[in-house]
């Protein structure tokens, strides 16, 4: 059904014209990377901080709220610009098994950002005269860890080692990357 | 205390932007050591960002065995003169370029497009100039090796 939906979104018009383009692919592509440095970028000191590894003099409300429309703004020139990027290379985005771990990472990011909000809105207003809870410390860590492996991911979307286009690769390659139109054409072979 | 866990923090940061520098595209896929020089037809062309495919049909007396050659964006492959005009499908050129690493050819052989010379006997770069792969003097554009 997806694979469906990425085949029709390729052959749309605005996809060859984005994926054929002469500047608009590398500009959108250069957004994404600068969103990335906006979202991930303010996100990071907020967790290092929470740590108390940096900024220790700020107070965490006013920390968080200076730098959560940066962190906003990020985010949404991120999706918007990765939108287009996907829509640009739908099949093979699609099929790529780092895309696909990407977005699981981002899917655990999300919920890890929900569960330190939920925590924050909660208890938040004493982090800026007790100590910071362990809990905190745990889901600042991970937050740091998940994102710098949603950027590594990203990155490695452009290599195409696993891509379904290229056989033999091993079973799970294929499995988590649902290569199975690649592999009915290649029993022609 | 606090000032040595910002330092470690920064040279872990930093060694990790460096490695995805070093990290280029052409070591990553490409063999420097296998050369290719292939005569044949023009089959189809991919004008994708970032990387364009142009896909060459190569005849010899095992058969036909068809290349998958890998250009830089179109904008670059543009800016050296091969145009959608200028490439067409059954175009006969000679591609000098570099194989895959794995070299395998299941079920099209993949290289690096060094350059193309067209049937009027012009040559042109097709994007690996400045990319890691072998620079064998040819572009008059690329630094010299330092």
């Amino acid at each position: 059904m997806l694979l469906e939906f990425s085949i029709w979104l390729s052959e749309t018009e605005w996809s060859i014209a984005l994926h054929e383009s002469l500047y608009l692919y590398p500009w959108i592509e250069s957004a994404h990377v600068l969103s990335i440095c906006f979202f991930i970028g303010t996100l990071i000191f907020v967790d290092l901080r929470l740590m108390g590894l940096a900024f220790n003099k700020l107070s965490i409300s006013e920390m968080n709220s200076k730098t959560l429309p940066w962190t906003i703004f990020g985010f949404g020139l991120m999706v918007l610009t990765g939108l287009l990027l996907f829509y640009a290379i739908p099949v093979r985005t699609y099929q790529n098994i780092f895309f696909r771990f990407k977005l699981f990472l981002i899917l655990l990011g999300g919920i890890n950002i929900f569960l330190f909000h939920r925590q924050m809105s909660k208890e938040g207003g004493k982090w800026d005269e007790e100590n910071i809870p362990r809990s905190v410390h745990i889901k600042a860590s991970v937050s740091l860890v998940l994102w710098a492996g949603v950027i590594i991911s990203g990155r490695m979307i452009a290599y195409n080692w696993f891509d379904c286009d290229r056989q033999p690769q091993p079973d799970w390659v294929n499995w988590a990357a649902s290569c199975m139109i690649e592999l009915s054409q290649m029993e022609d072979f | 205390m606090k000032i040595i866990l910002r330092i470690i923090f920064c040279l872990f940061f930093g060694a990790f932007a460096f490695q995805i520098y070093a990290h280029h595209a052409f070591t990553a896929e490409f063999d420097p050591n296998a050369p290719i020089n292939i005569t044949g037809k023009v089959v189809k062309v991919e004008w994708i960002n970032p990387h364009a495919w142009v896909h060459v049909e190569v005849e010899d007396e095992s058969g036909k065995t068809v290349w998958m050659v890998e250009g830089g964006t179109p904008n670059t492959l543009i800016r050296n003169g091969i145009t959608k005009k200028t490439l067409l499908p059954g175009t006969i050129i000679i591609v000098r370029g570099y194989q895959s690493k794995g070299r395998l050819c299941l079920p099209i052989c993949i290289a690096n497009g060094r350059d193309v010379t067209f049937p009027d006997g012009s040559k042109v770069f097709m994007g690996s100039s400045g990319t890691g792969a072998p620079r064998d003097g040819t572009d008059p554009r690329e630094l010299k090796r330092e």
